[in-house]
Protein backbone atom coordinates (compact mmCIF):
# COMPACT_ATOMS: atom_id res chain seq x y z
CA UNK A 1 0.00 0.00 0.00
CA UNK A 2 2.56 2.56 1.00
CA UNK A 3 4.97 1.38 -2.53
CA UNK A 4 1.32 2.07 -4.21
CA UNK A 5 2.05 5.53 -2.46
CA UNK A 6 5.05 6.02 -2.71
CA UNK A 7 5.29 5.69 -6.83
CA UNK A 8 3.58 8.78 -8.37
CA UNK A 9 6.50 10.48 -6.66
CA UNK A 10 9.42 9.08 -7.38
CA UNK A 11 8.23 9.04 -10.95
CA UNK A 12 7.68 12.47 -11.11
CA UNK A 13 11.14 13.10 -9.53
CA UNK A 14 12.26 10.99 -12.28
CA UNK A 15 10.90 12.45 -15.02
CA UNK A 16 11.47 15.76 -14.45
CA UNK A 17 14.78 15.17 -13.94
CA UNK A 18 15.37 13.39 -17.12
CA UNK A 19 13.14 16.42 -18.81
CA UNK A 20 15.30 18.71 -17.27
CA UNK A 21 18.93 16.63 -18.11
CA UNK A 22 17.88 16.45 -21.51
CA UNK A 23 16.39 20.12 -21.85
CA UNK A 24 19.02 21.76 -19.83
CA UNK A 25 21.82 21.61 -22.66
CA UNK A 26 20.13 22.38 -25.45
CA UNK A 27 18.32 25.77 -23.91
CA UNK A 28 21.07 26.88 -22.31
CA UNK A 29 22.42 26.71 -25.64
CA UNK A 30 19.27 28.17 -27.38
CA UNK A 31 19.38 31.01 -24.88
CA UNK A 32 23.31 32.05 -25.73
CA UNK A 33 22.21 31.67 -29.41
CA UNK A 34 19.65 34.20 -29.44
CA UNK A 35 21.01 36.64 -26.53
CA UNK A 36 24.67 36.90 -28.66
CA UNK A 37 24.23 35.52 -32.25
CA UNK A 38 22.74 38.07 -35.16
CA UNK A 39 21.28 35.80 -37.35
CA UNK A 40 18.04 36.39 -39.99
CA UNK A 41 15.52 34.07 -38.57
CA UNK A 42 16.39 34.82 -34.87
CA UNK A 43 12.90 36.23 -34.10
CA UNK A 44 11.03 33.67 -36.18
CA UNK A 45 13.15 31.29 -33.42
CA UNK A 46 12.05 33.95 -30.66
CA UNK A 47 8.48 32.94 -31.33
CA UNK A 48 8.54 29.58 -32.07
CA UNK A 49 10.51 28.77 -28.33
CA UNK A 50 7.69 30.34 -26.85
CA UNK A 51 4.52 28.47 -28.60
CA UNK A 52 4.37 25.24 -26.66
CA UNK A 53 4.43 27.50 -23.38
CA UNK A 54 0.85 29.08 -25.21
CA UNK A 55 -0.68 26.21 -26.91
CA UNK A 56 -2.51 24.23 -24.70
CA UNK A 57 -1.16 21.40 -23.36
CA UNK A 58 -3.56 18.69 -25.09
CA UNK A 59 -2.88 20.16 -28.42
CA UNK A 60 0.69 19.66 -26.94
CA UNK A 61 -0.18 16.24 -26.77
CA UNK A 62 -2.18 15.35 -29.96
CA UNK A 63 1.34 17.16 -31.60
CA UNK A 64 3.50 14.98 -29.56
CA UNK A 65 1.33 11.68 -30.71
CA UNK A 66 1.47 13.23 -34.45
CA UNK A 67 5.27 12.91 -34.08
CA UNK A 68 6.26 9.79 -32.13
CA UNK A 69 3.31 7.97 -32.26
CA UNK A 70 3.55 4.94 -34.27
CA UNK A 71 2.42 6.73 -37.43
CA UNK A 72 4.32 9.68 -36.65
CA UNK A 73 7.69 10.58 -38.38
CA UNK A 74 9.97 10.25 -35.56
CA UNK A 75 7.51 7.32 -33.93
CA UNK A 76 7.53 5.75 -36.86
CA UNK A 77 10.99 5.45 -37.25
CA UNK A 78 11.31 4.34 -33.75
CA UNK A 79 9.04 1.21 -33.99
CA UNK A 80 10.21 -0.12 -37.53
CA UNK A 81 13.95 0.43 -36.79
CA UNK A 82 13.95 -0.47 -33.20
CA UNK A 83 11.20 -1.55 -32.31
CA UNK A 84 10.23 0.57 -29.86
CA UNK A 85 6.86 2.59 -28.86
CA UNK A 86 6.87 5.45 -26.76
CA UNK A 87 2.96 6.05 -26.51
CA UNK A 88 2.05 5.55 -23.06
CA UNK A 89 5.30 4.80 -21.74
CA UNK A 90 7.43 6.49 -19.15
CA UNK A 91 9.84 7.70 -21.52
CA UNK A 92 6.50 9.91 -23.34
CA UNK A 93 5.71 11.39 -19.68
CA UNK A 94 9.32 12.59 -19.78
CA UNK A 95 9.12 13.98 -23.40
CA UNK A 96 6.05 15.96 -22.47
CA UNK A 97 7.59 17.14 -19.30
CA UNK A 98 10.78 18.41 -21.47
CA UNK A 99 8.39 20.18 -24.16
CA UNK A 100 7.06 22.02 -21.33
CA UNK A 101 9.90 23.11 -19.58
CA UNK A 102 11.58 24.22 -22.71
CA UNK A 103 10.53 27.79 -23.00
CA UNK A 104 10.42 28.75 -19.79
CA UNK A 105 13.88 27.45 -19.29
CA UNK A 106 15.00 29.63 -22.62
CA UNK A 107 12.98 32.57 -21.44
CA UNK A 108 14.63 33.05 -18.30
CA UNK A 109 17.94 32.13 -19.01
CA UNK A 110 18.08 34.78 -22.85
CA UNK A 111 17.63 37.66 -20.56
CA UNK A 112 19.82 36.75 -17.98
CA UNK A 113 22.68 36.37 -20.84
CA UNK A 114 21.48 39.53 -22.36
CA UNK A 115 22.47 41.36 -19.13
CA UNK A 116 25.74 40.32 -19.19
CA UNK A 117 27.66 43.69 -20.64
CA UNK A 118 29.79 42.93 -23.72
CA UNK A 119 33.13 44.35 -22.74
CA UNK A 120 33.63 41.22 -20.22
CA UNK A 121 33.66 39.22 -23.24
CA UNK A 122 35.56 40.98 -25.08
CA UNK A 123 38.25 41.77 -22.44
CA UNK A 124 38.16 37.78 -21.95
CA UNK A 125 39.12 37.34 -25.95
CA UNK A 126 41.97 40.16 -25.45
CA UNK A 127 43.04 37.79 -22.37
CA UNK A 128 43.47 34.81 -24.54
CA UNK A 129 40.07 32.90 -24.37
CA UNK A 130 38.30 31.66 -27.52
CA UNK A 131 35.18 31.86 -28.36
CA UNK A 132 33.68 28.64 -26.79
CA UNK A 133 36.13 29.53 -23.55
CA UNK A 134 34.66 33.19 -23.10
CA UNK A 135 30.96 31.65 -23.37
CA UNK A 136 31.94 28.82 -20.38
CA UNK A 137 33.83 31.12 -18.06
CA UNK A 138 32.35 34.24 -18.71
CA UNK A 139 29.22 34.85 -20.53
CA UNK A 140 27.71 31.83 -18.08
CA UNK A 141 29.27 32.64 -15.03
CA UNK A 142 28.12 36.10 -14.93
CA UNK A 143 24.79 34.96 -15.57
CA UNK A 144 24.90 32.15 -13.70
CA UNK A 145 21.70 33.25 -11.09
CA UNK A 146 19.74 33.99 -14.19
CA UNK A 147 20.89 30.00 -15.32
CA UNK A 148 20.05 28.66 -11.84
CA UNK A 149 16.41 30.50 -12.33
CA UNK A 150 15.26 29.03 -15.27
CA UNK A 151 16.84 25.14 -14.22
CA UNK A 152 14.44 25.69 -11.33
CA UNK A 153 11.56 26.92 -13.37
CA UNK A 154 11.80 24.81 -15.34
CA UNK A 155 12.03 21.73 -12.90
CA UNK A 156 8.71 23.07 -11.41
CA UNK A 157 7.25 22.85 -14.94
CA UNK A 158 8.35 19.85 -15.94
CA UNK A 159 7.21 18.06 -12.66
CA UNK A 160 3.81 19.81 -12.90
CA UNK A 161 2.60 18.58 -16.21
CA UNK A 162 -0.45 17.40 -16.49
CA UNK A 163 -2.37 17.92 -20.30
CA UNK A 164 0.01 16.62 -22.61
CA UNK A 165 1.52 13.73 -20.63
CA UNK A 166 -2.22 12.52 -19.89
CA UNK A 167 -2.82 12.33 -23.92
CA UNK A 168 0.98 11.41 -25.01
CA UNK A 169 2.03 9.06 -21.78
CA UNK A 170 -1.26 8.05 -20.66
CA UNK A 171 -2.31 7.62 -16.70
CA UNK A 172 -1.28 3.83 -15.87
CA UNK A 173 -1.27 3.13 -12.08
CA UNK A 174 2.38 1.49 -11.38
CA UNK A 175 3.78 3.10 -15.35
CA UNK A 176 2.84 6.67 -15.82
CA UNK A 177 0.57 7.98 -13.09
CA UNK A 178 2.89 10.95 -12.13
CA UNK A 179 1.76 13.55 -9.33
CA UNK A 180 -0.75 15.62 -11.11
CA UNK A 181 -2.47 12.72 -12.73
CA UNK A 182 -2.72 10.56 -9.43
CA UNK A 183 -4.29 13.94 -8.05
CA UNK A 184 -7.08 13.71 -10.54
CA UNK A 185 -7.47 10.21 -10.17
CA UNK A 186 -8.07 10.30 -6.66
CA UNK A 187 -10.34 12.92 -6.79
CA UNK A 188 -12.35 11.44 -9.43
CA UNK A 189 -12.32 8.43 -7.51
CA UNK A 190 -13.32 10.08 -4.23
CA UNK A 191 -10.09 9.08 -2.67
CA UNK A 192 -9.85 12.99 -1.44
CA UNK A 193 -6.59 12.04 1.40
CA UNK A 194 -4.42 10.76 -0.99
CA UNK A 195 -5.12 13.34 -3.50
CA UNK A 196 -4.60 16.11 -0.78
CA UNK A 197 -1.07 14.28 -0.27
CA UNK A 198 0.14 15.02 -3.51
CA UNK A 199 -1.58 18.58 -3.43
CA UNK A 200 0.79 18.93 -0.43
CA UNK A 201 3.80 17.80 -1.90
CA UNK A 202 3.31 19.97 -5.17
CA UNK A 203 2.31 22.89 -3.53
CA UNK A 204 5.33 22.73 -0.79
CA UNK A 205 7.82 22.22 -3.93
CA UNK A 206 6.49 25.19 -5.85
CA UNK A 207 6.62 27.77 -3.10
CA UNK A 208 10.34 26.41 -2.65
CA UNK A 209 10.59 26.84 -6.48
CA UNK A 210 9.51 30.51 -6.35
CA UNK A 211 11.35 31.24 -3.64
CA UNK A 212 14.36 29.87 -4.96
CA UNK A 213 14.03 32.01 -8.51
CA UNK A 214 13.10 34.62 -6.95
CA UNK A 215 16.29 35.08 -4.78
CA UNK A 216 18.34 34.15 -7.73
CA UNK A 217 15.90 36.39 -10.48
CA UNK A 218 16.88 39.22 -12.93
CA UNK A 219 18.02 41.71 -9.72
CA UNK A 220 21.43 39.78 -9.13
CA UNK A 221 22.05 40.09 -12.26
CA UNK A 222 24.58 43.20 -11.20
CA UNK A 223 26.37 41.21 -8.93
CA UNK B 1 72.00 46.91 -37.00
CA UNK B 2 68.75 46.89 -36.99
CA UNK B 3 66.72 50.24 -38.42
CA UNK B 4 64.45 51.29 -36.09
CA UNK B 5 61.53 49.69 -35.44
CA UNK B 6 58.18 52.13 -35.11
CA UNK B 7 56.02 50.91 -31.29
CA UNK B 8 52.67 51.61 -33.66
CA UNK B 9 52.50 51.39 -37.16
CA UNK B 10 48.61 51.17 -38.21
CA UNK B 11 45.85 52.08 -40.90
CA UNK B 12 42.37 50.86 -40.23
CA UNK B 13 39.35 51.70 -42.28
CA UNK B 14 35.88 50.09 -41.73
CA UNK B 15 32.06 50.40 -41.11
CA UNK B 16 30.24 49.95 -38.43
CA UNK B 17 26.18 49.57 -38.31
CA UNK B 18 24.33 49.81 -41.99
CA UNK B 19 22.14 52.42 -43.81
CA UNK B 20 21.22 55.28 -42.14
CA UNK B 21 23.14 54.69 -38.97
CA UNK B 22 26.27 53.50 -40.82
CA UNK B 23 29.53 54.81 -39.10
CA UNK B 24 32.92 54.74 -41.27
CA UNK B 25 36.21 54.55 -38.86
CA UNK B 26 39.71 55.95 -41.10
CA UNK B 27 42.71 56.27 -38.63
CA UNK B 28 46.31 56.13 -38.80
CA UNK B 29 48.30 56.13 -35.99
CA UNK B 30 51.91 56.10 -35.38
CA UNK B 31 54.14 56.14 -32.39
CA UNK B 32 57.66 55.28 -32.03
CA UNK B 33 57.86 54.60 -28.19
CA UNK B 34 55.71 55.90 -25.24
CA UNK B 35 51.89 56.81 -25.18
CA UNK B 36 49.67 57.79 -27.97
CA UNK B 37 46.96 59.98 -27.22
CA UNK B 38 43.91 59.63 -29.24
CA UNK B 39 42.10 63.04 -28.67
CA UNK B 40 38.64 64.35 -29.57
CA UNK B 41 34.89 64.78 -28.06
CA UNK B 42 33.04 61.57 -27.69
CA UNK B 43 31.10 59.87 -30.76
CA UNK B 44 34.12 60.06 -33.00
CA UNK B 45 35.39 56.80 -33.60
CA UNK B 46 38.54 56.82 -30.53
CA UNK B 47 36.74 53.66 -28.76
CA UNK B 48 36.40 51.96 -32.24
CA UNK B 49 39.79 52.26 -33.40
CA UNK B 50 40.97 50.96 -30.21
CA UNK B 51 38.31 47.33 -30.73
CA UNK B 52 40.14 47.53 -34.52
CA UNK B 53 43.01 47.40 -32.50
CA UNK B 54 43.02 45.05 -30.52
CA UNK B 55 40.76 43.12 -33.52
CA UNK B 56 37.53 42.87 -31.65
CA UNK B 57 35.69 44.79 -34.66
CA UNK B 58 36.15 43.75 -38.25
CA UNK B 59 38.41 46.09 -40.06
CA UNK B 60 37.98 46.20 -43.95
CA UNK B 61 41.51 47.62 -45.13
CA UNK B 62 44.63 48.17 -43.65
CA UNK B 63 47.44 47.08 -41.32
CA UNK B 64 48.53 47.07 -37.56
CA UNK B 65 51.88 46.24 -37.10
CA UNK B 66 53.10 46.74 -32.77
CA UNK B 67 56.94 47.04 -32.56
CA UNK B 68 57.19 45.53 -36.23
CA UNK B 69 55.11 42.18 -35.75
CA UNK B 70 52.00 42.27 -38.46
CA UNK B 71 49.07 41.61 -36.53
CA UNK B 72 46.79 42.65 -39.27
CA UNK B 73 47.54 43.46 -42.95
CA UNK B 74 44.34 42.93 -45.15
CA UNK B 75 46.75 43.46 -48.18
CA UNK B 76 48.36 40.11 -47.19
CA UNK B 77 45.58 38.21 -45.98
CA UNK B 78 46.54 38.14 -42.17
CA UNK B 79 44.83 38.45 -38.95
CA UNK B 80 46.09 37.77 -35.95
CA UNK B 81 42.80 36.46 -33.80
CA UNK B 82 42.01 38.63 -30.50
CA UNK B 83 43.21 35.86 -28.34
CA UNK B 84 46.41 35.51 -29.84
CA UNK B 85 47.56 39.06 -30.56
CA UNK B 86 48.38 39.72 -26.25
CA UNK B 87 46.51 43.12 -26.32
CA UNK B 88 46.26 44.59 -23.07
CA UNK B 89 42.90 46.20 -22.80
CA UNK B 90 40.95 48.36 -19.88
CA UNK B 91 37.51 49.36 -21.29
CA UNK B 92 35.92 52.35 -20.09
CA UNK B 93 33.22 50.23 -17.66
CA UNK B 94 36.42 48.73 -16.73
CA UNK B 95 34.65 45.28 -16.99
CA UNK B 96 35.55 43.64 -14.03
CA UNK B 97 34.55 40.18 -13.89
CA UNK B 98 31.62 40.72 -11.25
CA UNK B 99 31.87 36.67 -10.27
CA UNK B 100 35.79 36.58 -9.09
CA UNK B 101 37.93 38.28 -6.61
CA UNK B 102 40.39 40.65 -7.29
CA UNK B 103 43.14 38.35 -7.51
CA UNK B 104 41.35 36.18 -9.60
CA UNK B 105 40.82 38.96 -11.58
CA UNK B 106 44.14 40.26 -12.10
CA UNK B 107 45.44 36.23 -12.81
CA UNK B 108 42.45 35.56 -15.35
CA UNK B 109 44.93 36.12 -18.26
CA UNK B 110 47.69 34.34 -17.45
CA UNK B 111 47.98 30.92 -18.99
CA UNK B 112 46.21 27.81 -17.05
CA UNK B 113 48.51 25.08 -16.76
CA UNK B 114 47.63 21.85 -14.39
CA UNK B 115 49.72 21.10 -11.95
CA UNK B 116 50.91 22.72 -8.32
CA UNK B 117 54.09 24.15 -10.00
CA UNK B 118 51.83 26.20 -12.60
CA UNK B 119 49.07 27.02 -9.99
CA UNK B 120 52.01 28.25 -7.60
CA UNK B 121 53.57 29.90 -10.28
CA UNK B 122 50.41 31.84 -11.20
CA UNK B 123 49.73 33.07 -7.49
CA UNK B 124 52.77 34.82 -7.37
CA UNK B 125 52.95 36.19 -10.95
CA UNK B 126 49.42 37.54 -9.85
CA UNK B 127 50.51 38.77 -6.35
CA UNK B 128 53.08 41.13 -7.90
CA UNK B 129 50.54 42.80 -9.96
CA UNK B 130 48.76 43.19 -7.13
CA UNK B 131 51.65 44.87 -4.89
CA UNK B 132 52.89 46.68 -8.21
CA UNK B 133 49.50 48.44 -8.34
CA UNK B 134 48.92 48.83 -4.96
CA UNK B 135 45.65 46.61 -4.28
CA UNK B 136 47.62 43.69 -2.29
CA UNK B 137 45.28 44.23 0.34
CA UNK B 138 42.12 43.96 -2.25
CA UNK B 139 42.83 40.84 -3.16
CA UNK B 140 40.47 38.53 -1.76
CA UNK B 141 37.62 41.45 -2.53
CA UNK B 142 34.84 41.37 -4.98
CA UNK B 143 34.88 44.27 -7.84
CA UNK B 144 31.46 45.32 -6.51
CA UNK B 145 32.55 46.28 -2.98
CA UNK B 146 35.77 48.49 -4.80
CA UNK B 147 36.24 52.24 -5.81
CA UNK B 148 36.51 53.58 -8.88
CA UNK B 149 40.34 53.96 -8.88
CA UNK B 150 40.86 50.66 -7.26
CA UNK B 151 38.64 49.17 -10.26
CA UNK B 152 40.70 51.33 -12.72
CA UNK B 153 44.11 49.41 -10.82
CA UNK B 154 42.36 46.10 -10.73
CA UNK B 155 41.58 46.44 -14.00
CA UNK B 156 45.33 47.71 -15.09
CA UNK B 157 47.00 44.79 -13.38
CA UNK B 158 44.31 42.36 -15.12
CA UNK B 159 45.06 43.66 -18.43
CA UNK B 160 49.53 44.10 -18.00
CA UNK B 161 49.44 40.72 -16.53
CA UNK B 162 49.77 39.00 -19.62
CA UNK B 163 52.35 40.83 -20.60
CA UNK B 164 50.95 42.66 -23.34
CA UNK B 165 52.83 44.27 -26.83
CA UNK B 166 50.15 46.88 -26.40
CA UNK B 167 48.24 48.50 -23.86
CA UNK B 168 44.66 49.71 -24.74
CA UNK B 169 43.39 52.57 -22.24
CA UNK B 170 39.69 54.18 -22.60
CA UNK B 171 39.22 57.11 -20.40
CA UNK B 172 41.03 55.33 -17.60
CA UNK B 173 40.44 58.49 -15.33
CA UNK B 174 36.85 59.28 -16.17
CA UNK B 175 34.66 57.46 -13.41
CA UNK B 176 37.81 58.74 -10.85
CA UNK B 177 37.29 61.78 -8.72
CA UNK B 178 39.80 64.28 -9.59
CA UNK B 179 42.58 63.38 -6.49
CA UNK B 180 42.23 59.39 -7.36
CA UNK B 181 42.59 60.38 -11.33
CA UNK B 182 45.84 62.41 -10.01
CA UNK B 183 47.48 59.38 -8.12
CA UNK B 184 46.74 56.84 -10.89
CA UNK B 185 47.89 58.65 -13.53
CA UNK B 186 51.31 58.75 -12.05
CA UNK B 187 50.64 54.52 -11.39
CA UNK B 188 49.71 54.18 -15.44
CA UNK B 189 52.85 56.47 -16.50
CA UNK B 190 55.22 54.73 -14.18
CA UNK B 191 54.26 51.33 -14.72
CA UNK B 192 53.72 51.74 -18.55
CA UNK B 193 57.77 53.50 -18.36
CA UNK B 194 58.63 50.95 -16.11
CA UNK B 195 57.53 47.74 -18.67
CA UNK B 196 58.00 49.51 -21.86
CA UNK B 197 54.79 48.65 -23.00
CA UNK B 198 53.52 50.91 -26.19
CA UNK B 199 50.12 52.03 -24.95
CA UNK B 200 47.17 53.96 -26.74
CA UNK B 201 44.90 56.20 -24.52
CA UNK B 202 41.13 57.58 -25.50
CA UNK B 203 40.95 60.78 -23.83
CA UNK B 204 39.35 64.09 -24.20
CA UNK B 205 40.77 65.54 -21.04
CA UNK B 206 43.69 68.18 -22.52
CA UNK B 207 45.55 67.81 -18.94
CA UNK B 208 45.57 63.87 -19.21
CA UNK B 209 46.41 64.10 -22.96
CA UNK B 210 49.78 66.41 -21.93
CA UNK B 211 50.71 64.24 -18.61
CA UNK B 212 50.55 61.28 -20.04
CA UNK B 213 51.07 61.25 -23.85
CA UNK B 214 54.07 61.24 -26.29
CA UNK B 215 52.48 61.99 -29.15
CA UNK B 216 48.47 62.81 -29.88
CA UNK B 217 45.84 62.32 -32.65
CA UNK B 218 43.27 64.40 -33.31
CA UNK B 219 39.63 62.65 -34.13
CA UNK B 220 37.43 64.34 -35.85
CA UNK B 221 33.79 62.44 -37.39
CA UNK B 222 35.80 59.28 -37.64
CA UNK B 223 38.81 60.26 -38.85
CA UNK B 224 42.44 61.16 -37.77
CA UNK B 225 42.91 64.73 -38.51
CA UNK B 226 46.38 65.44 -37.64
CA UNK B 227 49.17 64.23 -35.50
CA UNK B 228 52.11 65.61 -33.48
CA UNK B 229 53.62 66.96 -29.95
CA UNK B 230 51.05 66.75 -27.52
CA UNK B 231 51.88 70.26 -26.09
CA UNK B 232 52.01 71.81 -29.27
CA UNK B 233 48.79 70.46 -30.90
CA UNK B 234 47.18 71.48 -27.12
CA UNK B 235 47.95 75.23 -27.37
CA UNK B 236 50.58 73.94 -23.97
CA UNK B 237 54.20 74.84 -25.07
Amino acid sequence: MMGDAVFPVLLSLRVAVLALAIVAPAGVALALTQARARYRLRRLVDVLILLPLVLPPSVIGFFLILVFGRRGAIGGLLDSVLGVRLVFTPAAAVIASAVVAFPILVKTVQPAIEAVPVELELVARTLGLSSIAVLLRVTLPAAWRGVLAGLVLGFARAIGEFGATLMFAGNIPGRTNTMPLEIFTAYQTGDDSRAALYVAILTGLSVGVVLVANSSGPRAMSR
Amino acid sequence: MTAHVPAIDARVAFTVGAGARAFHVEATLSLDSGVLVLFGPSGVGKTLTLLALAGLTPVTAGHVHVDGVALLDTARGRSIPVHERRIGYVPQSQALFPFLDVAANVGFGLPRVLGRGARHARASRTHEWLVELGIAHLASAYPESLSGGERQRVALARALAVEPRLLLLDEPFASIDEDGAAALRDVVREVIRRHHVPAVLVTHDVDEAIALGDRLVRFARGKTAEAGDPRAMLGRA
